[in-house]
């Protein structure tokens, strides 16, 4: 139309292009070699290193002073060949459309090997919620759902927390969602208050997860599996958790740190006393009885049989992986050890238990939450945890199939089988239309 | 669920002179199902509109769907689904890809759709679907454009709560991934209790594929209590060494019957001492599903008449499983079994259903025997539904439990009415529908 200026400053703001060294394609390197595991045709695989479609929103919300801010916010959905999409809500402020859409396809692969009728989808608000008061946080997270509901939906995408204690928004979500459909839409969204649809075992789901793994490969590693020395690296939801969990059970929890400190006894730490004091003071004490405090850089070296890096990425890296002294790697935390790591602890035969097989136990128990909505029948504790065990051993059996079939290591095991169920779904579904 | 096509052979006189017309009407499986129907009604007084009700298709859709064919033409394909009746619960039927489809036939497979879900108690009513085609002369491509396109043209009446295709033949796991895909994609959500019959990684249910075989053994446990005797001293004669029969065979083995003989399209094992089931299955798949050849029977060619030989041997268990009017007026009298488990859909005719009545032995008929294989696909949409999957065991331990209670509710109907299995199981099933009708009412 004549008269109409072109203007730049009020374009739609850009979607950055997929580019070769995004988060995205970092994460996908690895399956390029599982794929050549598993002779996978290029043209199915490039099906699966591009998201199935990528939703970006502008999220207007009012704010308490009267002024209103437009938030960014995403929706990444990855492949959707074993069901409807599944993945987290992340709010940050340093949000990008980049990592969500390693998350999403990160989400695809994950349930694949746990084995979920699910594909991967990652989202979020770029928003830092302490700047925010509560109202207005409510209200972000509104609009977000908001303008994402002809997209999610039990069926379509369901909405996960990223956290354990983001109940409330959780609940936030689900209410705009059932509001607008006029009936109650639980299945849409997962991690939810026990009160509206919530599943039991939510909230230690991660670290129970991570015991049911433990015991499997501490087995076969040949340790004693009622009496194991863990080194434990992050003392909360994940870290704390698997700590409480395995000192009740009586195995000797030799080592745990935080941010704040780092605390060694080889005999064993009185894990509930430590809690205890973290959870009055926000953080582990930086001395403590019958304990050694260590440099929180040397507390992965120390000795122990099994170690757990709960905490942050890269935490095992090509600097300290000759030093590691335990003999058997848990990865609670998202991608603790590098891949520099990964090959010096190959070498010197210490066998990974990888984060996609291992701290999935939250993913687990929202398909529980989505499949009890789905009926409309609440599961008690005790059926929850022995479904979880279940699951957990289905998906660490089929992963030492595939290491044995390949010779390769676990953490490739993991990436081939997620592959294949992933590329079997789409190879039977054709293509549409 | 394939409706074994009758055996060639069984359409033409032995001596090869036309055949009559009252020959053709007893080959006629749906005068067959007709006349059950028309039997159990009558002993359950059901008359006038109220029959008419349960013996009409709600609803007969006939689509045209145009395919690009892979050299570049277009072909329109007919196809039919019909809906007999949705009293129960959605319907439920398989789809067929066959050059002899038509919509009479798909009618009355319909119709024993009902009257099959209705015997095992599942909550569908039935179904049946085809498009007249020849696989043989199709490529992969073209046979999921025709899949893809006759699932868009039927959409609007098929759904989880309306309408639940599954295989039939010609089709298979592949098939209804792509209706289920094609299905998905339209409603832009995840909907795999729309078919049964899916491959295990998109929402098909563990034990499926034996599911008919199995349901067929339990079937032969439950009659020989009637009959008064044990597996171990059972001799079986299997018609059919495929899904059902052969499966049937491998299962009865293994519970402590002698299956003395069984049978594929080219000929037939016996040995008297009984067969070793495991062994005879590993010779079929090591010589291109065929068992000619086993070392460890008798095994005889199919000539004129050796099918017709094989149903006559001595046995206590006869499983016809491979195909439709085999058990007819011809040799109905020279059977020598004491049961009768139908493995395949209509086996006997009418007139031979009354023979072997009157000569006292007992047949479990097809709408009893062989309804484990919709059992485990009402099972496959229940698991669909929530979206939990039960492990193999749970889905056997429920499909053994399934066939118990229905075999014990036919034959009470039977006993009560002192009429045949076969009368008892369609009075069962009339009655189970009517029932519901005399409830629900009316809508408008």
């Amino acid at each position: 139309m004549e008269g109409l200026p072109h203007d730049d400053s009020v374009s739609m703001p850009s979607v950055p292009k997929l580019d070769e060294n995004s988060p995205l394609r970092t994460m996908m390197a690895s399956f390029d070699e599982a794929a050549e595991l598993l002779g996978l045709g290029q043209q199915e695989y490039l099906v699966l290193r591009k998201p199935d479609r990528e939703i970006s929103i502008a999220v207007p919300v009012r704010l308490d002073d009267g002024s209103f801010r437009v938030f960014d916010g995403y929706r990444v959905q990855h492949n959707m060949g074993l069901g409807p999409f599944l993945g987290p809500v992340r709010l940050a402020a340093d949000l990008e459309l980049e990592e969500l859409r390693a998350l999403a396809a990160w989400m695809t692969w994950k349930c694949a090997v746990l084995g979920l009728p699910f594909g991967g989808a990652a989202g979020g608000i770029a928003v830092d919620r302490n700047q925010l008061s509560r109202g207005e946080l409510e209200r972000v997270v509104r609009r977000w759902t908001a303008s994402l509901l002809g997209d999610i939906g039990g069926d379509r995408d369901v909405l996960a927390p990223e956290f354990a204690n983001e109940q409330d928004i959780m609940a936030w979500a689900l209410d705009t969602v059932s509001m607008h459909e006029r009936s109650t839409a639980n299945p849409a969204v997962t991690g939810k208050p026990e009160a509206l649809g919530g599943s039991a075992g939510y909230s230690d789901a991660v670290a129970e997860g991570l015991r049911v793994i433990l015991r499997l490969a501490a087995a076969r590693q040949g340790y004693d599996p009622a009496n194991l020395s863990v080194l434990i690296q992050g003392a909360g939801t994940v870290g704390g958790n698997l700590a409480r969990i395995l000192h009740a059970e009586g195995h000797r929890v030799v080592g745990l740190s935080d941010v704040h400190a780092a605390l060694y006894a080889p005999d064993g730490l009185d894990v509930p006393e430590l809690l205890a004091h973290r959870a009055a003071s926000g953080h582990l004490p930086r001395s403590f009885a019958g304990a050694r405090a260590v440099d929180p850089a040397e507390f992965l070296e120390l000795p122990c049989q099994v170690l757990a890096p709960c905490a942050v990425a890269n935490a095992i890296t090509g600097r300290n992986a000759e030093r590691i002294q335990a003999g058997l790697v848990l990865e609670g935390a998202h991608g603790p050890t590098t891949p520099a790591a990964d090959t010096v602890l190959a070498r010197r035969g210490i066998p990974v238990i990888p984060d996609i097989l291992v701290n999935g136990g939250n993913v687990i128990v929202s398909y529980f939450e989505w499949v009890q909505n789905r009926t409309g029948f609440k599961w008690l504790e005790e059926v929850v945890d022995q479904r979880l065990r279940r699951m957990l051993r289905e998906a660490w059996e089929a992963v030492l199939e595939v290491e044995q079939t390949h010779g390769c290591s676990l953490r490739m095991a993991a990436n081939v089988l997620a592959l294949k169920r992933v590329a079997d779904a789409d190879r039977v579904r054709g293509i549409y239309a | 669920m394939s409706n074994g096509s009758a055996g060639e052979d069984a359409h033409h006189s032995p001596d090869g002179t036309p055949p009559s017309k009252a020959w053709l009407d007893e080959i006629n499986p749906f005068l067959s199902m007709e006349k059950g129907f028309n039997t159990a009604a009558d002993l359950l007084q059901i008359q006038g509109g109220v029959r008419d009700v349960l013996r009409m298709p709600d609803r007969e859709l006939t689509v045209n769907v145009p395919v690009l064919m892979r050299d570049g033409s277009v072909r329109v394909f007919t196809g039919y689904r019909v809906q007999h009746n949705t009293l129960r619960g959605p319907a439920k039927g398989g789809i067929r890809f066959a050059p002899d489809v038509n919509l009479q036939e798909v009618r009355a497979l319909a119709a024993w759709m009902t009257w099959k879900c209705s015997v095992v108690n599942v909550p569908f009513g039935g179904g049946k679907g085809g498009v007249i085609c020849d696989v043989r002369e199709m490529n992969t491509l073209e046979l999921e454009r025709l899949t893809r396109a006759y699932t868009v043209a039927i959409l609007d009446i098929l759904g989880p709560d309306r309408d639940v295709p599954a295989p039939d033949m010609n089709t298979n796991e592949q098939t209804m991934a792509w209706i289920m895909d094609t299905y998905s994609m339209h409603a832009r959500r995840t909907t795999t209790a729309v078919v049964t019959g899916k491959p295990l990684n998109i929402g098909g249910s563990k034990g499926r594929s034996e599911a008919t075989g199995r349901g067929v053994t339990i079937s032969a446990n439950e009659a020989l209590k009637m009959a008064g005797l044990r597996p171990e001293d059972s001799r079986v004669v299997v018609q059919g060494a495929g899904n059902v029969g052969g499966l049937g065979a491998l299962l009865m083995h293994r519970e402590g019957y002698r299956v003395v003989s069984i049978s594929d399209m080219y000929g037939f094992l016996y040995n008297p001492k009984g067969l070793d089931m495991p062994a005879v299955r590993a010779h079929q798949r090591a010589h291109g599903n065929r068992l000619e050849g086993f070392a460890g029977g008798d095994y005889q060619g199919t000539q004129e008449g050796a099918r017709v030989e094989q149903l006559e041997l001595e046995c206590e268990v006869l499983v016809p499983a491979a195909a439709g009017e085999q058990i007819t007026s011809r040799n109905a009298e020279q059977i020598r079994a004491r049961v009768i488990v139908e493995g395949a859909n209509g086996p006997t005719t009418g007139i031979a259903s009354d023979i072997l009545d009157a000569r006292g032995i007992i047949v479990v008929p097809d709408i009893l025997a062989n309804a484990g294989g919709v059992t485990v696909s009402y099972f496959e949409w229940v698991q669909d539904r929530m979206g939990y999957f039960w492990t193999e065991e749970i889905v056997n331990s429920r499909l053994e439990q399934v066939m118990v209670q229905s075999f014990a509710a036919v034959r009470a109907t039977a006993e009560k009415y002192g009429v045949s299995l076969r009368t008892g199981a369609y009075i069962l099933a009339i009655d189970r529908v009517a029932s519901v009708y005399r409830m629900r009412g009316f809508s408008a």
